[in-house]
């Protein structure tokens, strides 16, 4: 921990350098100034435009303007100079490297991925946003297609998971819990995930995480979980269960030990006892609430639609299968024994 | 005076039915223990073998099932005569066979029931064949199948309450057949020798004594 603290500050170091020189250049803009002009499309363009809500809370706002862009001057843009922009790996230079090194970087930039000025940890984007940046390149219906020809219900794996889960070497996962909606009130209507506003008309005057947090602790318990599940109000509102991945690699190579469905089929219950209420912010990301340890291994409605076979199997249901599997097996042993007590009865003649 | 005769009781079509269940079913058996233990049970190769032959097995058992149906409904139409109980068998016919199973089998008496091609279930049998071949065995395919293809029926999936629900229902049918099976097997040894009921399944004949003076013998 202390030496991935040390390699953050080195890694920061050009940053740090930079925003310490700052006062000495006696360059007093700062990135709410850039905001004043860059927050308003009808200022500078919507090419040059940053949405201040999804910006705000990235780590790049933390570090300010002036870092990525540090030729700026007090006179732009009445200079006239294009200003300079940083690139990625002058901070990010293990995952520069990491990227550099798979198949990936011959055909997409960093930017071709990811905005820098919304650019969000794992833990704060969806698994359905996640997958919009491999669609943007790899089409969906195509991916489905090749994946069929040899995973089961490629379909389900595809809308599940996020891609990086098997094209990473991602070993740590959670499950996070998504709330969707059915889009029109129709019987079949699409189920996508819930929005931030659609979410908030629902809860009304309360914070949106209180729609299943019902007591407002910010612990979600099974009790709430099946609250939310068995509320016939919430019938167009419905979880749904993804295994997302809790650091994100940039090799993004299909791993061999994903091919075998055990990696994730065979990691037992033990592997799925943390899971987190995934809900949609304001600004676009995506906020955790912890959930009771072990919850998605309840039998019934705890999470309805999360189910992956082998490793989320209820132990409760396990042992009414056992006690009916053993009334089965009471006829052979009872009736068996008796049988072999009395065989000498039914050697004689038949009455 | 007892003398012995062979009945057809069983014809080609209903025997293969049951062989062709037979199999599917102890496979669905084997591999549902590797599907839902993959981390303790390795029987087979990889996990997903385990599951394609699951849903091939899957296949079998309901393609049998849809013989079966059509055979009884269609093409002998006995099926009501041959499964659904009398009213005789409910009110004299179950106690009487259970008091066999219960009682007097062990006391060496011979069954109360003696089968005929239309008549070849005892009313026990009769009962436990209904609700196993109207209501488990549909409904175990039924959710099988679902579970099979999850996609493209989810909307049948939320009918049923969610997949947990749908696994959960195919899982406590599923256990329940298979403890009628244990039952099944075990009541099938159960004539005059281990193999006198079984040998029918297979050639189709069954061989049966007949008392031919049954109030003359003293």
């Amino acid at each position: 921990m202390i030496m991935q603290t040390i390699h953050k500050i080195l890694r920061a170091g050009p940053i740090l350098l930079l925003l310490g020189l700052a006062p000495g250049m006696a360059f007093s803009m700062d990135s709410s100034d850039c905001m004043a002009c860059h927050g308003e499309p009808d200022m500078v363009g919507e090419e040059l435009v940053i949405e201040a809500l999804g910006f705000d809370h990235t780590a790049h706002a933390d570090v300010g303007c002036h870092a990525c862009h540090a030729t700026i001057t007090e006179d732009h843009p009445d200079d006239g100079l294009t200003p300079s922009k940083a690139g990625c790996s002058e901070c990010h230079d293990e995952i520069g490297e990491e990227y550099g090194a798979s198949g990936h970087a011959e055909n997409a930039g960093c930017s071709d991925c990811h905005n820098p000025h919304r650019a969000l940890g794992p833990t704060a984007v969806s698994g359905h946003d996640m997958n919009l940046q491999c669609s943007a390149c790899h089409e969906r219906a195509d991916m489905q297609t090749r994946h069929a020809e040899w995973l089961p219900q490629a379909d389900l794996h595809i809308s599940m998971l996020p891609c990086i889960t098997c094209h990473s070497p991602v070993e740590d996962f959670v499950i996070s819990l998504y709330i969707i909606k059915r889009q029109s009130e129709t019987l079949f209507g699409q189920f996508k995930l819930a929005s931030y506003d659609e979410l908030a008309a629902l809860a009304g005057d309360k914070p949106i995480q209180e729609l299943v947090d019902t007591n407002a602790d910010s612990y979600i318990s099974l009790a709430e979980l099946r609250m939310f599940n068995l509320d016939s109000e919430n019938k167009q509102l419905r979880l749904q269960g993804m295994m997302t991945p809790e650091v994100v690699h940039h090799d993004f190579r299909a791993q061999d030990d994903r091919w075998d469905c055990s990696f994730c089929h065979a990691s037992g219950p033990g592997a799925m006892q943390v899971s987190y209420l995934s809900l949609a912010e304001r600004d676009g990301s995506f906020r955790r609430v912890a959930v009771e340890k072990g919850a998605v291994l309840d039998a019934l409605y705890g999470t309805p639609d999360f189910y992956m076979v082998g490793s989320t199997r209820s132990t409760a249901l396990n042992y009414v299968g056992l006690v009916i599997l053993a009334g089965g097996m009471v006829m052979p042993i009872g009736h068996g024994t008796l049988r072999f007590l009395t065989r000498k009865n039914r050697r004689h003649e038949e009455k | 005076m007892l003398s012995k005769t062979k009945i057809y009781l069983q014809p080609t079509p209903v025997r293969i039915w049951h062989w062709l269940n037979a199999l599917g079913i102890i496979t669905l058996c084997v591999t549902a223990v590797q599907i839902r233990f993959p981390e303790h049970v390795h029987l087979f190769a990889n996990y997903k073998a385990a599951i394609l032959l699951h849903n091939v097995a899957g296949l079998v058992v309901t393609f049998s099932f849809t013989l079966w149906f059509t055979y009884y409904a269609f093409i002998s139409r006995s099926m009501l005569k041959v499964y659904l109980p009398s009213k005789d068998d409910l009110q004299v016919g179950l106690l009487r066979q259970a008091k066999f199973y219960l009682l007097t089998y062990f006391l060496g008496w011979k069954n109360p029931h003696h089968p005929t091609p239309e008549n070849k279930f005892n009313p026990m049998q009769k009962s436990a064949y209904l609700a196993i071949m109207f209501i488990l065995v549909p409904l175990v395919s039924l959710t099988g199948l679902l579970l099979t293809n999850v996609s493209p029926m989810r909307e049948l999936v939320l009918m049923v309450g969610g997949l947990k629900i749908l696994i959960a229902i195919h899982f406590l049918l599923a256990c329940s057949l298979c403890a009628f099976l244990f039952t099944h097997v075990y009541l099938a040894t159960l004539g005059k020798t281990p193999m006198a009921y079984i040998k029918p399944m297979w050639t189709g004949w069954e061989e049966e004594e007949i008392d031919e003076h049954p109030h003359g013998a003293a």
